[in-house]
């Protein structure tokens, strides 16, 4: 239906293209449906409709304006459109209602807690279909004001409920809200920890407690984990709390199938962490330097690629120094580096150390070739030039020399210039 | 929902120079001029921005440097490196770059044509002249100016689906050689290093979460400066802050409440400077869109070492139509006009941003402005408050009328950042307007006056105050106060290239004294009382007079472009003249000076009237006014002016229906068989009659009889009218008066336009009788009535559709009859010009405003009549049928 008369107009769209294609604006329109259509006017509006079709505009305006007294006033009516009984039991409006009312209530000088509880409460048991997702933001909220324990209760009473046929939607919510509570009992598990590293004397029973609060978290956690998408804050809790147990197996297993399992969007994060964790276990540079080698191919720009760059450094093989000065290479290529004096001096000293074997020159160039027509403009200005001399007179010192090695055959204005007027 | 495409991306930049003093930002202002915005101006700027004082851009210090371009300029894009500009430029088949600095002029560098449409340019930020450059083809270039294009990517289909969609949109990444190529169903990182381009997802509509049904991909921006990686990516519904290192996975998403897609964006880089309270800068976007004029900014920070976090809920900014709402009431003419040029869509959006750093004066603000279609560009100022100084941002020219303002105080913080309340105030300031010189057009034509080139401006102030319930200790902490300064340069000279609505700002020196109060209430009051964001707000009599003059100059403007015929100028000229005077006037005092004596009587009679409950008419108008050339209206109705046959019909009408019946059935020629005969019998009689009477008369009574034959039956048909005379008397009697009382300050114009109407009838006539009685009844009809200029001016006129008339071949007539003709139009027009300037000299005082409403009415009232004749006319033809 709704596509139908989307055709429809865009025929009659066409239409009036080609009847004003000549005029003088002819610019070309294009149609996309619209924006909402829950404030549209309808051809067979009672009173009603329209006065709570003028209302919810209102509240829009006000919102958008940021008069949140102006939008509880317009708000305390609109619930009314709830009592209508031939749309008003829609779910789209007990949506917006639940929305445009927290909304406001976090804006609003005089919200109070009740009011937030009232609104949540009422709202999560008008209807099956959003109970779970109120209950989520009902516990952020409560997270936000610091109720951590009232939060986890909210969540547990969100796991415990069932209602009718679990649907896709409703089965990833639910997902969502294991997860979170599990984040819930890894918080509760770092103040047990750190209470208990404060006293001196650790009873058995708060171990206990803090490896009850571990079980609960890691079961929940490990399961979740298995499903693909990004878990960055709830990966690195479980590995914290795998690493405090000394499970370095299982925290390896887990990073390593973050970082490696294909049907998870490639995320750059997995492989710092993983990095990292091997870094701390002190694991062989091999190791560290195949996971850099993946980061590199996903973020070449990263920051961690200074460390790569020396690794490969420093290992022997010929090859490696020219993946060195590859990898410092394209890190110049990215603006927020350009101007970074540690992988100028880095660049320099791998420039430095290939100048060792013979064939350096053919490496350079190598790498110069293609960025031959781009790198002089993007580096070896005047402008950089005298913007150097000024702001970083030490880069200054380390580009110019490298700028007759990477272009030996073009003349710089970068040298020439402001080596005299800069220094 | 339609939107033109063509607009995305926005012609309007600015780019900044080198910051020269705290109080001020230079840079160049880039927009396209013209009516049909194809010249390119190059406008040296500089915002002002002063501690608690006004704010305004201003254009003063020098002309635009302009370029004639050859098509309407659909974006401008530009890229700034070190003090040197590139500014790429983009209409549908020519792209050009420019180039220009601070010392150096702008000057061409290079122009391609593009076979098909082009969508997008969009300039390097990492090496000068480096120009990205997508068509309606499918191909994204890159044009490496003064090098040629190279032909980076070619798609003949959407990336993702069929979208139906040859929008096209490319930007440049964070590597230079890495390009995001967009359309309608996504984007893709394009890596032209490799020799297959090797590309790979950034965004996909269908991949992203809560992906609603007909979402489609509106404009991407590479948001460069400060946050290397990121791209803001609008769609309908929402707006995403997509990370080019973690491709796919929004890093934010916001739904950004907008009516109409967001086509034009600018991301403000948040300044570091002082802050510590806000702790990560939060950067700014801004988000436009091209017919509701909607502007929403959104704040969000990270993306570096945090994640990104939102700030507060999308906000509404004002809209140039916004401002309407707090001017004073206008009539329903001006105030269509106002309207509709005051809600063009949407060509651009930009925003200049002034950095504080500095401890005096230092303020940091920006300033976003909104270009129009209609060539106007808007601006309004937004500021952190200082809630320490609530003083700051009161505008000088305001000082009486300010309202205290209201302000909420957040009292709970969601998440870190402390939610920002604001309190929008709006409040006309006038800035002196300046600089007559240069600005007023030569060619415009005698009917501009000097006053018209007084640079019609109008500022509205929205102070929106922000309070935080974090603010520990002093100093520019980062909530905000925002000042929002609605400012109107009108384009008001489209045939020239000049771009006028210069302004000079407000000098401080007003500022220092007064009125600390506006705004230290806000920071004291906790409360809102409900009704008070409804209370009106206050102008002050310097806005009003600038607001006054914008609209009367686009009143002028608009009534300029109305064609008028040749002959009348010289009552334009007149016009103008006077309302010279009357501006003068309202220089001096207030905005309807009421000194005039005629005026003020006038209104006294028609108040009277009123109370009265009679008719304003001729009689009492004309003694108070006494006005030098009344002529008082015939008394007498000529009735055998009212020859046309409508009139006729209507008269029959109301004797019944065989009359009326009768009536047709002549005009349609079913009854003429009978009356052939009955001319037959009469000729027959009248034979016998001359018979009897001698044979001398014979000979000529047979001569005549058998020439005028058609006259004579034309007489016939023509008797039917004439016995209804008096009742047509009647009826265009009270149309008289209509019209009297709808231009009530013009009384005894000696041309009712019902004489004019006629004149256009006998002509049409003319065929069918005799060429004698013609020149008769056009001598009859003319002179009681109709001025000599109408006259002259309407014989062309009625000619020509005269000849048009009598070529149509009669089975036209019933569509004739009902469908609406095009040739009286032309005498409508021709018609009520005069009137309306006639109407002038009357009402000098109220100035044009009058003289416009009452000309439309009256030449609505003229529309009238010339339906009548209309219809009247092909009966004429219908006469002749048969003959």
């Amino acid at each position: 239906m709704d596509d139908l008369q989307r055709e429809l107009l865009e025929d009659l769209d066409d239409d009036s293209d080609s009847s004003d294609g000549n005029s003088s604006k002819g610019s070309k329109k294009s149609k996309l449906p619209l924006v909402n259509p829950m404030c549209a006017e309808t051809p067979k509006e009672t009173g009603f409709h329209q006065s709570t079709r003028v209302c919810l505009e209102q509240i829009r305006e006000a919102l958008l304006h940021h008069r949140w007294q102006e939008a509880a006033e317009y708000m305390a009516c609109y619930p009314q459109m709830l009592e209508d009984p031939t749309n008003g039991t829609g779910q789209p409006y007990k949506e917006l209602i639940w929305r445009i009312s927290t909304e406001i209530l976090h804006h609003h000088p005089n919200s109070k807690m009740e009011d937030y509880n009232n609104i949540y409460e009422r709202m999560k048991h008008s209807g099956v279909r959003h109970y779970l997702m109120i209950c989520l933001e009902h516990s952020f909220h409560l997270l936000l004001i610091g109720h951590i324990e009232d939060a986890k209760h909210q969540l547990s009473v969100a796991e415990s409920w069932r209602h009718g046929k679990e649907s896709a939607a409703q089965y990833q919510r639910i997902k969502l809200i294991h997860a979170y509570r599990s984040l819930l009992d890894y918080i509760i598990w770092c103040d047990k920890k750190f209470t208990r590293s404060n006293t001196e004397y650790p009873d058995s029973g708060d171990n206990q407690d803090m490896h009850n609060y571990f079980r609960q978290a890691s079961v929940n956690l490990k399961e979740i984990l298995k499903n693909p998408g990004v878990w960055d804050p709830f990966i690195l809790s479980y590995v914290e709390m795998l690493e405090f147990y000394e499970d370095h197996e299982e925290a390896l297993k887990v990073l390593n199938d973050y970082a490696y399992d294909s049907t998870f969007p490639p995320n750059p994060n997995a492989h710092v962490y993983l990095y990292q964790y091997l870094k701390r276990h002190d694991t062989s540079e091999r190791k560290l330097m195949k996971v850099l080698k993946i980061l590199h191919v996903l973020v070449p720009s990263h920051e961690l690629m200074l460390e790569y760059s020396s690794l490969l450094l420093q290992s022997e093989k010929r090859s490696d120094i020219q993946k060195a000065l590859g990898v410092v290479m394209e890190m110049l290529d990215f603006a927020c580096w350009r101007s970074n004096l540690d992988v100028w001096e880095r660049l320099k000293s791998i420039i430095q150390k290939l100048q060792l074997q013979e064939d350096w020159k053919d490496v350079v160039s190598g790498q110069m070739a293609a960025r031959k027509d781009w790198w002089p403009a993007l580096h070896f200005t005047s402008f950089h030039a005298s913007k150097d001399s000024e702001e970083n007179p030490e880069l200054m010192k380390v580009k110019a020399p490298l700028t007759k090695i990477l272009c030996p055959d073009l003349m710089l204005k970068y040298t020439a210039s402001q080596v005299t007027s800069g220094e | 929902m339609l939107f033109s495409e063509g607009a995305t991306g926005g012609a309007l930049a600015f780019v900044p120079y080198s910051q020269s003093g705290s109080s001020s930002q230079r840079g160049c202002l880039l927009y396209p001029g013209n009516r049909g915005l194809d010249c390119l101006n190059f406008h040296r700027v500089e915002l002002q921005h002063h501690k608690g004082s006004s704010s305004c851009v201003d254009v003063s210090s020098s002309d635009p440097f302009s370029f004639q371009l050859k098509g309407p300029i659909r974006q401008i894009s530009s890229a700034s490196l070190l003090n040197d500009c590139c500014v790429a430029v983009r209409s549908d088949h020519l792209c050009g770059v420019w180039r220009f600095s601070e010392r150096n002029e702008p000057r061409l560098l290079q122009v391609v044509n593009t076979r098909e449409v082009a969508t997008c340019i969009n300039v390097s930020p990492h090496v000068l002249g480096e120009v990205l450059v997508a068509s309606e083809s499918g191909a994204a270039n890159l044009w490496t100016v003064g090098r040629g294009m190279q032909k980076i990517r070619e798609e003949d289909s959407n990336l993702y689906f069929n979208a139906k969609s040859s929008w096209r949109w490319c930007e440049f990444s964070a590597h230079p050689r890495v390009m995001l190529y967009a359309d309608r169903t996504g984007v893709e990182l394009t890596d032209i290093r490799l020799s297959p381009v090797s590309n790979h997802t950034l965004f996909r509509i269908s991949n992203t979460p809560e992906c609603r049904s007909g979402e489609r991909l509106i404009l991407s921006r590479y948001l460069g400066d400060g946050h290397p990686f990121q791209h803001l990516i609008t769609t309908q519904f929402s707006a995403y802050i997509m990370d080019e290192r973690f491709p796919c996975v929004p890093m934010l998403k916001w739904d950004h409440m907008m009516q109409s897609p967001p086509m034009f964006c600018h991301a403000v880089r948040g300044s570091t400077s002082g802050s510590a309270v806000s702790g990560a800068k939060t950067t700014k976007v801004l988000l436009g869109s091209h017919n509701s004029q909607e502007i929403t900014l959104l704040q969000y920070s990270g993306g570096r070492a945090e994640a990104c976090s939102t700030h507060g809920p999308p906000q509404a900014l004002l809209r140039p139509r916004d401002s309407l709402k707090h001017l004073p009431v206008q009539i329903p003419h001006r105030l269509d006009i106002a309207t509709s040029r005051l809600s063009s869509p949407v060509a651009g959006l930009t925003c200049i941003q002034k950095r504080g750093g500095r401890e005096a004066g230092g303020e940091e603000c920006i300033c976003i402005l909104q270009l129009t279609e209609a060539g106007d560009i808007f601006y309004q100022i937004l500021e952190p408050e200082q809630p320490e100084q609530p003083d700051t941002c009161r505008p000088p020219a305001a000082d009486d009328d300010l309202l205290p303002q209201p302000t909420l105080k957040e009292a709970t913080t969601l998440g870190r950042e402390p939610a920002k309340p604001l309190q929008p105030h709006s409040e006309m300031v006038v800035s002196d307007t300046s600089s007559d010189e240069g600005v007023i057009g030569p060619t415009q034509g005698p009917t501009v006056q000097r006053f018209v080139a007084e640079t019609p401006e109008r500022e509205q102030r929205v102070l929106n105050s922000y309070s935080s319930s974090e603010d520990s200790d002093s100093g520019g902490k980062g909530q905000n106060l925002k000042q929002l300064g609605l400012q109107v340069i009108v384009n008001d000279d489209p045939e020239l290239d000049q771009v006028c609505g210069l302004e000079v700002g407000v000098k401080d020196g007003k500022v220092g004294k007064g009125t600390a109060d506006n705004t230290e209430e806000p920071s004291s009051l906790g409360h809102v009382g409900p009704s008070e964001w409804q209370t009106p707000v206050k102008l002050s009599d310097g806005a009003l007079i600038t607001w006054k003059r914008w609209l009367q100059k686009l009143m002028h403007k608009s009534r300029d472009n109305k064609p008028r015929p040749r002959c009348l100028q010289h009552f334009t000229v007149k016009t103008g003249g006077l309302l010279h005077l009357s501006e003068d006037e309202r220089d001096e005092a207030q905005r309807y000076s009421t000194k005039a004596k005629p005026v003020q009587s006038l209104r006294r009679d028609l108040r009277a009237c009123m109370s009265k409950r009679s008719l304003l008419v001729h009689s009492a108008v004309s003694a108070s006014l006494g006005a030098p050339d009344v002529v008082m209206l015939p008394d007498l109705v000529d009735t055998e002016v009212w020859r046309d046959q409508i009139s006729q019909r209507l008269t029959l009408s109301w004797q019944g229906e065989e009359a009326w019946r009768a009536w047709w059935e002549d005009q349609l020629g079913l009854n003429r068989e009978e009356k052939v005969e009955a001319l037959k019998r009469k000729r027959r009689r009248e034979k016998e009659a001359k018979r009897a009477t001698g044979r001398r008369l014979e000979l000529s009574g047979s001569f005549t009889s058998s020439v005028s034959y058609q006259s004579e039956l034309a007489d016939f048909s023509d008797s039917t009218g004439w016995s209804s005379a008096a009742s047509q008397g009647a009826w265009s009697d009270t149309e008289s008066k209509v019209s009297q009382l709808e231009g009530s300050l013009e009384c005894g114009t000696p041309r009712a336009s019902t004489p004019s109407t006629m004149q256009t009838d006998t002509p049409a006539y003319t065929p069918t009788a005799t060429p004698q009685s013609v020149k008769d009844k056009q001598g009859d009809q003319q002179t009681p009535s109709s001025s000599h200029t109408l006259a002259l001016s309407q014989t062309p006129d009625s000619t020509l559709a005269n000849q048009r008339s009598n070529k149509r071949p009669a089975e036209d007539y019933l569509s004739s009859l009902f469908a609406p003709q095009d040739e009286p139009s032309q005498l409508r027009s021709s018609q009520s010009v005069p009137q309306r300037s006639l109407r002038m000299d009357l009402s000098q005082d109220t100035a044009v405003w009058s003289g416009f409403s009452q000309s439309q009415s009256l030449s609505q009232s003229s529309q009238g009549r010339m339906g009548l004749s209309q219809a009247s006319q092909p009966k004429k033809k219908k006469s002749r049928m048969g003959f």
